[in-house]
């Protein structure tokens, strides 16, 4: 692989976001949900459970890459150009997700009226809160997590849900797509850990927004079985 | 105090048995050749491996009986009379017996007197578990020298009349997986708290290990089969019953193994932020797991992140010796310690991967003169 993170500050802040990461791995393994889900006894119910509760998180997830973006000054403009090329691409993957969950029996009123569970209010509160800070390198963390686990539902978690249910219309169009361009993504993620990890406070900030928004997506997923 | 590994020994039974002659040793299951074989060995990599039962299936050297020899090789090597050794620390996956403890089977065989015994039980890691033992007892003062020993017969596991006992003879991937990966030796280690008179000593700078059966389910083991995973073999009304059921197959989940990696960067990454491992001062990586495994995306990203170690540092005698479980570290230090010429300062890095229920053990070593 290309050499992208070149600064010694960008690679020790790439060894801890991995740590991190791998970290939030681990956890989220032990959540109800996701064990169901990777030990093959996610039922129809469960899945859908999942998609309505992560459709709010999905939609509210480009209002914050939005504000943050509208929060960095002209000296992170090449930032900014970045971060509002990522909310574009993202704005409309609440729609793949509501295919889904109409695909697997579930109706349109039901998953637009579903409300955030208390996971979702506080990772959400906490994104909107900190994108509305000048300047929010910080979030780069919470986009390393947020793209990890994309990462995992495309390449693991829809494997196991298409193991274990058999519809005529795909179901897993939001998980898959997030393995698409995954590459690409990736290293305009290294890219952008390289350009702001340019001091160990920023390093620092990064990584522990990614903590606190790993905890808070942890709890997000933990909270759909009491959604 | 400083623990030193002052001396090293192995013993591999009978000859080494290629990729050709694996059946013959082994047996065809049901006169069959296998069609898994050929896959299996070459994701594994390995040419060679040596076998302690015979072309009949009959154990020509019990587990206990190797291990003894591996022993007796290390301290041949040693400037320590047998009588001085104050501890023997064994460990394996499987003894001779189900009980005693594989330590009083290996001190009977060693014939050492009054010693302090330790076993440990477990797969791959527990070599490193028996390691820990002894390094802290010598660590703490309880006793000068120990001498450790991990040894494994798997092949019992492996003949076809273990497969074909199972009704139906139904054999999955799962069940046929370590059937080419695992393979039988025993290797040995002399701890002592000061270093040898000539010759080198390497000194153990620290042994951690991280284990995350809280996490995942069970990945390789013995005692319950594929259908029923809340039975334990000793719950069948009869042995053979187990046996018919499958209980008593050492399986692989194939597919919880991918996690295998994680866990090892994760832990190698903790090590790196807790400032126990510095990677730029590392010359040389003994892994028990083959290096082609680790390439993967994580793999990337550690070396993105510049935390990877070049390919050219990392030693393995995995594909010539095979797969010895838990004995596979202390035979590939063995090895490396003979052939290498070693310089004072030069270190070591093991890393021992078990996928038993996730267990990876970290060890940091460092040559002294």
């Amino acid at each position: 692989m290309e050499q992208i993170v070149l600064t010694k500050l960008g690679q020790s802040c790439m060894q801890a976001l991995l740590t991190t990461w791998l970290d939030f791995d681990l956890s989220l393994t032990k959540v109800p949900i996701v064990k169901r889900l990777e030990q093959g006894r996610l039922s129809l119910e469960d899945y859908q459970q999942l998609l309505l509760n992560l459709r709010q998180q999905v939609i509210e997830g480009s209002r914050w890459i939005s504000r943050s973006a509208s929060s960095f000054d002209r000296d992170y403009s090449d930032v900014r150009a970045i971060v509002i090329n990522h909310a574009h691409e993202e704005h409309k993957d609440y729609l793949m997700l509501e295919a889904d969950y109409l695909a697997t029996g579930g109706k349109q009123e039901t998953i637009e009226a579903f409300k955030k569970n208390t996971g979702s209010e506080a990772l959400h509160g906490f994104l909107m809160y900190r994108a509305s800070h000048p300047n929010p390198v910080d979030l780069i963390g919470a986009m390393w997590i947020i793209e990890g686990l994309g990462n995992k539902m495309a390449s693991r978690w829809s494997r196991h849900i298409n193991e274990q249910f058999d519809f005529d219309t795909k179901v897993t169009s939001f998980m898959d797509y997030h393995g698409e361009n995954d590459e690409s993504h990736l290293l305009e993620l290294y890219k952008l850990i390289d350009r702001v990890a340019s001091s160990q406070k920023n390093v620092d900030d990064i990584i522990r927004t990614a903590k606190v928004v790993a905890k808070l997506y942890q709890l997000q997923l933990e909270e759909v079985d009491n959604a | 105090m400083a623990v030193y590994i002052n001396s090293t020994g192995r013993y591999l039974p009978g000859k080494a048995v290629d990729n050709e002659e694996i059946e013959n040793v082994l047996g065809l299951i049901n006169g069959q050749k296998s069609r898994l074989k050929n896959k299996i060995l070459n994701a594994n990599g390995i040419t060679k491996r040596h076998y302690a039962i015979n072309d009949k299936q009959q154990t020509e050297i019990s587990n206990g009986e190797m291990a003894a020899l591996a022993g007796k090789s290390c301290l041949e090597d040693s400037y320590l009379a047998p009588s001085k050794i104050q501890m023997l620390s064994c460990a394996t996956s499987q003894g001779d017996l189900v009980l005693p403890g594989f330590g009083s089977m290996v001190q009977a065989e060693l014939d050492l007197s009054e010693i302090e015994l330790h076993t440990s039980h477990g797969i791959c890691s527990s070599s490193m578990m028996a390691l820990k033992a002894a390094y802290t007892n010598i660590k703490c003062d309880e006793t000068d020298n120990a001498l450790v020993i991990a040894s494994e017969l798997t092949s019992r596991l492996f003949k076809r009349s273990r497969y074909e006992q199972v009704t139906n003879n139904k054999v999955d991937f799962n069940a046929e997986f370590l059937r080419w990966m695992l393979s039988d030796g025993a290797g040995a280690l002399l701890l002592e708290n000061k270093t040898r008179p000539t010759g080198t000593s390497i000194r153990i700078d620290w042994i951690k290990s991280f284990s995350h059966a809280d996490v995942y389910p069970v990945c390789m083991s013995v005692g319950i089969s594929k259908d029923n995973v809340n039975k334990s073999w000793q719950d069948y009304e009869t042995y053979s019953e187990a046996e018919k059921a499958g209980a008593l197959m050492i399986r692989q989940d194939v597919r919880l193994l991918e996690n295998i990696v994680a866990i090892g960067v994760q832990g190698f990454l903790k090590l790196i932020s807790q400032g126990k491992l510095n990677i730029n001062k590392i010359d040389h990586v003994l892994c028990h797991f083959s290096s082609k495994h680790f390439k993967s995306k994580i793999f990337d990203m550690l070396e993105t992140a510049g935390a990877s170690i070049p390919e050219n540092k990392w030693y393995t005698n995995l594909y010539e010796r095979g797969n010895t479980g838990c004995a596979s570290i202390f035979i590939m230090l063995d090895e490396f310690i003979k052939t290498r010429k070693l310089k004072v300062g030069e270190t070591i890095f093991c890393m021992v991967p078990e996928s038993g229920r996730f267990n990876c053990a970290y060890m940091h070593l460092t040559v002294m003169e």
